[in-house]
């Protein structure tokens, strides 16, 4: 879902892409601002590590239906173990490096895919924690996860179709309904990769999950 | 500092591992843009190891697994390098009552 440069380099999209640019860093300053307040030592070497893993995984293309492909994007994912303002901070690194190294999202259009990739995923931490308000149980928090994956992905594409859409003869007409189709099947890839990776993380180190936002908030409100 | 040698190391056998099972489809929003025919414009910033792949390395598996790690590796440090500062300027705030007490209740739960 990364938008590149060759797409939103025509008048209307330019724009747009200087308002998501604002918009984009106002609320990094204010994830940072919280991140900072909320901030403890256990999540240190876990940011950093957590991201180096999301870089990782978005290299691994799955295949879809009709000669296409998707990735993890991971906002929920990083969202579930660093809460929702770490997890804008690191997915903001992960797409930082993948602009300036590898072309992968351009640097102008890198405001729109820092809200559509990381905002809305790390958002998506509120999502679950109101799912899971009155029904803890583990099924139901997987579930959740589940469906805050694939909701994040289908927003992210929905907003990636109006930031696109002056490109395109078509206009939205053409992006919605095809970056639906092709995200809806991305989403279900990119929930069903969260869950695994939750529950395996919450198996192999109860302890480290423990002393983390989500999860922590199952048991102890925060 | 041994937990993320570990898990790096860990994270280098997953592209090792994984790299050649990787689609090469165009994504959802490429394959959009194909179908379509959105407009391309030159781009600004072409990156240095453009489509992942690492320099003039001709084989492609090493050349993506090269540019993988460089990645890996570039996160990483700028993920430690973000912790670091956020921590430094933690406890400068630290002395503020109101969130020395948020952070009293924090350690009692975390605990």
């Amino acid at each position: 879902m990364h938008i590149s440069d060759g797409l939103i380099l025509n008048n209307t999209s330019i724009v747009l892409a200087v308002i998501m640019w604002i918009l984009s860093i106002s609320i990094l300053a204010w994830s940072w601002k919280k991140a900072q307040q909320t901030y403890t030592r256990s999540i240190t070497a876990l940011l950093a590590i957590s991201s180096a893993f999301v870089f990782a995984a978005q290299m691994i293309n799955f295949p879809i239906a009709f000669g296409t492909s998707g990735h993890l994007v991971g906002g929920t994912f990083l969202a579930v173990l660093l809460g929702p303002y770490a997890a804008i901070l690191s997915m903001t690194l992960v797409l930082g490096m993948q602009a300036l190294f590898f072309a992968d999202g351009g640097i102008v259009a890198f405001g729109m895919n820092m809200f559509n990739m990381a905002i809305i995923g790390g958002l998506s931490y509120f999502l679950i924690k109101a799912l899971t308000r009155k029904n803890s149980d583990q099924k139901w928090f997987m579930s959740s996860v589940f469906i805050a994956s694939w909701i994040s992905v289908m927003l992210g594409a929905v907003i990636t179709s109006f930031e696109i859409a002056p490109a395109f003869s078509g206009g939205l007409a053409v992006t919605l309904p095809s970056m639906l189709l092709l995200h809806g099947l991305i989403g279900v890839g990119e929930g069903a990769i969260t869950t695994v990776l939750v529950t395996s993380i919450q198996r192999l180190n109860p302890t480290i999950i423990g002393g983390l936002s989500l999860l922590k908030g199952r048991t102890d409100k925060i | 500092m041994r937990k993320t040698l570990v898990a790096t190391i860990a994270i280098v056998i997953f592209l090792v591992v994984l790299i050649p099972f990787a689609s090469s489809n165009p994504d959802g929003l490429e394959k959009v843009a194909i179908t379509y025919g959105g407009q391309e414009h030159q781009s600004l910033w072409n990156g240095i190891m453009a489509d992942y792949s690492f320099f003039s390395i001709g084989n492609q598996y090493i050349s993506t697994l090269l540019a993988g790690i460089f990645g890996v590796l570039a996160v990483l440090v700028a993920g430690l390098v973000i912790s670091k500062v956020m921590a430094s300027t933690h406890k400068n705030t630290k002395k503020t009552p109101a969130i020395h007490e948020e952070l009293k209740s924090q350690q009692v739960t975390t605990d």
